[in-house]
């Protein structure tokens, strides 16, 4: 027979799957246990909310791609990655070679604008926003309502910035004409008037962030 | 050897399900290159794992860059091993499968040991300066209400009083969205274990607020 306290902890397990499970389907409305101690569920509540998901500075995202596309050409060498670059040499911006079907195009280039700046850059104040749909990483594009910090805490928002200013630029000049663009557009069945759309929200978001 | 990623695994439970991750792992194998989408896929989880647990910025950039250098040179090694994970949650659909990740279990594993590494090595490192990072998330240009600021506050200060394994599962649950069985196999724990740790976790941060209110 279940205790208490593990009767409770089931009842709160189940309410914390509703949670994730409402910012699955951007559902405002939770059910809710009417045994669920109201305090878990105000607890919960502030947590879900307050407990940010932090990203690095991309400054310094692309420079361990950098350090990490290196190891990876020495492990398929058969060599060893002791030697390898160490991420925080930053400065240096090279696309990864096998860059994923997550990315969107154009990061590469927001990234490389980033570094003109240099290391020296003066570091604006930390940005919060919505969930950068110009990611489109899954797990992110999943939660566009969660809470993000970009730039790390504090430090290297200065490329954040500079990243998502180039990325607006660039893609206002360049459609998305890629190889996993076109499949994706082909896959999804949009045409490049709707894709225009999509890409204006993605560009106002970037913006709101920014401004 | 490999080491499966679930301990405690019983006979006659093989893989039979399509973890969401197994083709971008599968393409690091045959080309280490091509670990990238793995690396951007989890890199603002690991990173925000790092920070919340070593409570500053350098050390939590120090720690992801480990925590992935490792993944990378270990991928040979990665067994996925979904068996008594699946077993346990017997999933409705397909599309609840392809939300199981046992590479994520196995990165935040070797996350948990680099970051308890991390600690060990600097021990003279404050522990309260998760509250001196909660004031970074509330800078006034950024965050558009007093109302938003006070919960981001109150949800840091509440979480950094929380004692180091009910904190862990908490942001494993709220910042990495685990299920209680991800975390249990990250954290070594059974899944009751984890369910009670996070109980008694939003019982005392409720204790917490609580208290800010009166």
């Amino acid at each position: 027979m279940l205790g208490e306290d593990s009767r409770d902890a089931r009842r709160t397990e189940r309410y914390l799957d509703g949670l994730l499970a409402a910012d699955e389907r951007h559902a405002p409305a939770v059910p809710v246990d009417a045994d669920l101690d109201p305090g878990v569920e105000l607890a919960a509540g502030r947590l879900r909310s307050g407990l940010v998901r932090l990203h690095p500075s991309f400054r310094f995202e692309e420079s361990l791609a950098t350090t990490l596309a290196s190891a990876a050409i020495r492990l398929r060498a058969g060599l060893p990655v002791d030697d390898v670059t160490p991420a925080s040499d930053l400065g240096r911006v090279a696309p990864f070679p096998g860059r994923s079907e997550y990315e969107v195009e154009g990061v590469a280039a927001a990234a490389g604008a980033a570094t003109v700046a240099g290391p020296d850059a003066p570091a604006p104040r930390l940005q919060t926003g919505p969930a950068p749909a110009w990611r489109r990483l899954p797990e992110m594009a999943g939660h566009p309502s969660r809470p993000l910090l970009v730039g790390g805490v504090g430090v290297g928002v200065a490329s954040a910035a500079l990243s998502l200013g180039a990325y607006v630029a660039w893609r206002h000049s360049h459609p998305a004409a890629g190889r996993m663009g076109r499949a994706a557009r082909a896959a999804h069945g949009r045409s490049g008037r709707s894709g225009q759309g999509r890409r204006t929200g993605v560009i106002n978001g970037i913006l709101g962030v920014v401004s | 050897m490999s080491r499966s990623v679930f301990g405690r695994v019983e006979e006659g439970t093989r893989p039979a399900r399509l973890d969401r991750d197994r083709g971008l792992v599968e393409a690091a194998r045959r080309d280490p290159s091509r670990f990238d989408a793995l690396y951007r896929k989890y890199l603002a989880q690991v990173y925000s794992y790092a920070y919340y647990e070593l409570r500053d910025h350098h050390a939590a950039e120090d720690a992801t860059g480990r925590i992935f250098m490792q993944a990378l040179v270990g991928l040979p090694r990665f067994e996925e091993r979904v068996d008594a994970f699946i077993a346990a949650r017997t999933p409705a659909t397909a599309a609840d499968s392809a939300e199981l990740s046992t590479f994520r279990v196995w990165l935040f594993r070797i996350a948990r040991n680099v970051v308890a590494n991390e600690r060990r090595r600097d021990r003279r490192r404050p522990i309260s300066s998760l509250d001196e990072a909660a004031g970074f998330t509330a800078p006034g240009d950024v965050v558009e209400t007093a109302a938003a600021r006070e919960t981001v506050d109150a949800a840091w200060q509440a979480v950094a009083r929380l004692p180091e394994d009910r904190r862990r599962a908490v942001i494993l649950r709220f910042v990495d969205e685990m299920s209680t069985a991800e975390i249990a196999a990250v954290l070594d724990r059974s899944e009751g274990a984890v369910r009670v740790l996070l109980h008694r976790a939003l019982r005392s941060v409720a204790e917490d607020l609580r208290g800010r209110l009166s």
